[in-house]
């Protein structure tokens, strides 16, 4: 091998060492024994947990899925409608509200959730999604376009 | 945090008393609807790391109905730990020790395992009969309702009732019931 450059000739030792460990050994801090500070055993650790950590980002987003269809299908029970036809339903009237925003509204907007509910059961009833406990009464003072289009 | 505030909180995380009848229910399908108001998940406010569950107060514990064989063939397995320690009971021998059991372990089995398992149990109040005391009572405010639709036995229908059932046709008079 020829070097063209005397720059090149420098034996160059990488970066520091020192460092290097800093850098797992902070990652490791939070460890049980030996795993913590030996430097052997922490770099094991470390793989690892950066692995799990990697899972965990997922599994975050499944897990808050979950709770905002939890919740969400505990609001609408509220008021007697099962989750499957109000999100059914309010999709149909062109109510495009995520999960996310409908379990806020459940949780912190109490009276406007109820109001979507309402839209929910008058669009149930007409299209026929049957639910237990269906009843017309309940959307009697609801009034919508097609019900105007009728009369 | 605000008087107004934190008063509201309070309402919000009140635990709420519920009444159930287990009168003619299946205690296992029973199980998964009380743990959810245990567990508080029927609420919109729903946390896994808050503390919203409810008390559960269940009467008529001795009156469950299982389906089918089920009195004869459910099992409750009992290990004491020693060797040949191992014990099997019918779910008829187990309801005459204690008819408060099988809804016991029912809900318990379906709370799922975790740390919070038998804190949740905590606030299952079970009763074989209907008297409660005046304490629990006074804290009720809501009732579940039942998960099956109680049938109603032929003695507790009336002479009239019966009378004016509809008929299809009559007997013959010579024609001898057995």
């Amino acid at each position: 091998m020829v070097f063209q450059t005397i720059v090149n000739y420098t034996y160059n030792k990488g970066p520091d060492q020192f460092w290097k460990t800093r850098r797992i050994l902070k990652l490791s801090s939070h460890f049980y024994g030996r795993r913590r500070n030996c430097y052997r055993n922490a770099i094991r650790g470390v793989w690892r947990s950066l692995r799990h950590c990697t899972l965990g980002r997922q599994d975050k987003k499944r897990d808050m899925k979950e709770l905002q269809d939890l919740r969400i299908h505990a609001g609408s029970m509220e008021h007697g409608l099962p989750r499957g036809i109000f999100k059914e339903s309010i999709e149909r009237c062109l109510i495009l509200l995520n999960r996310k925003i409908l379990a806020d509204l459940a949780v912190w907007e109490p009276r406007t959730f109820k109001a979507l509910t309402d839209v929910a059961k008058a669009k149930a009833l007409e299209d026929k999604l049957e639910y237990d406990g269906m009843k017309s009464e309940d959307v009697s003072h609801f009034i919508h376009r097609g019900l105007l289009k009728k009369k | 945090m605000s008087a107004w505030a934190r008063t509201k909180q309070w309402n919000t995380f009140t635990r709420i008393w519920h009444l159930f009848d287990a009168t003619w229910q299946n205690p296992i399908d029973c199980a998964e609807t009380i743990g959810l108001y245990l567990k508080g998940m029927y609420k919109p406010i729903y946390h896994p790391m808050s503390d919203c569950g409810d008390h559960v107060v269940v009467i008529n514990t001795k009156k469950i109905a299982f389906p089918g064989q089920d009195w004869r063939w459910r099992a409750y397995y009992h290990h004491t730990g020693y060797a040949k320690g191992a014990s099997y009971t019918r779910a008829w021998e187990l309801h005459d020790k204690d008819p408060t059991l099988i809804f016991k372990k029912a809900v318990y089995s379906k709370l799922g395992n975790n740390l919070q398992r038998r804190y949740t149990m905590q606030r299952l109040h079970l009763f074989a009969d209907e008297k409660v005391p005046e304490d629990i009572m006074k804290n009720i405010t809501n009732q579940i309702r039942p998960i099956k639709i109680v049938p109603r036995t032929l003695d507790t229908y009336s002479q009239e009732e019966i009378k004016s059932f509809p008929k299809i046709f009559d007997y013959p008079k010579d024609y001898i019931i057995r």
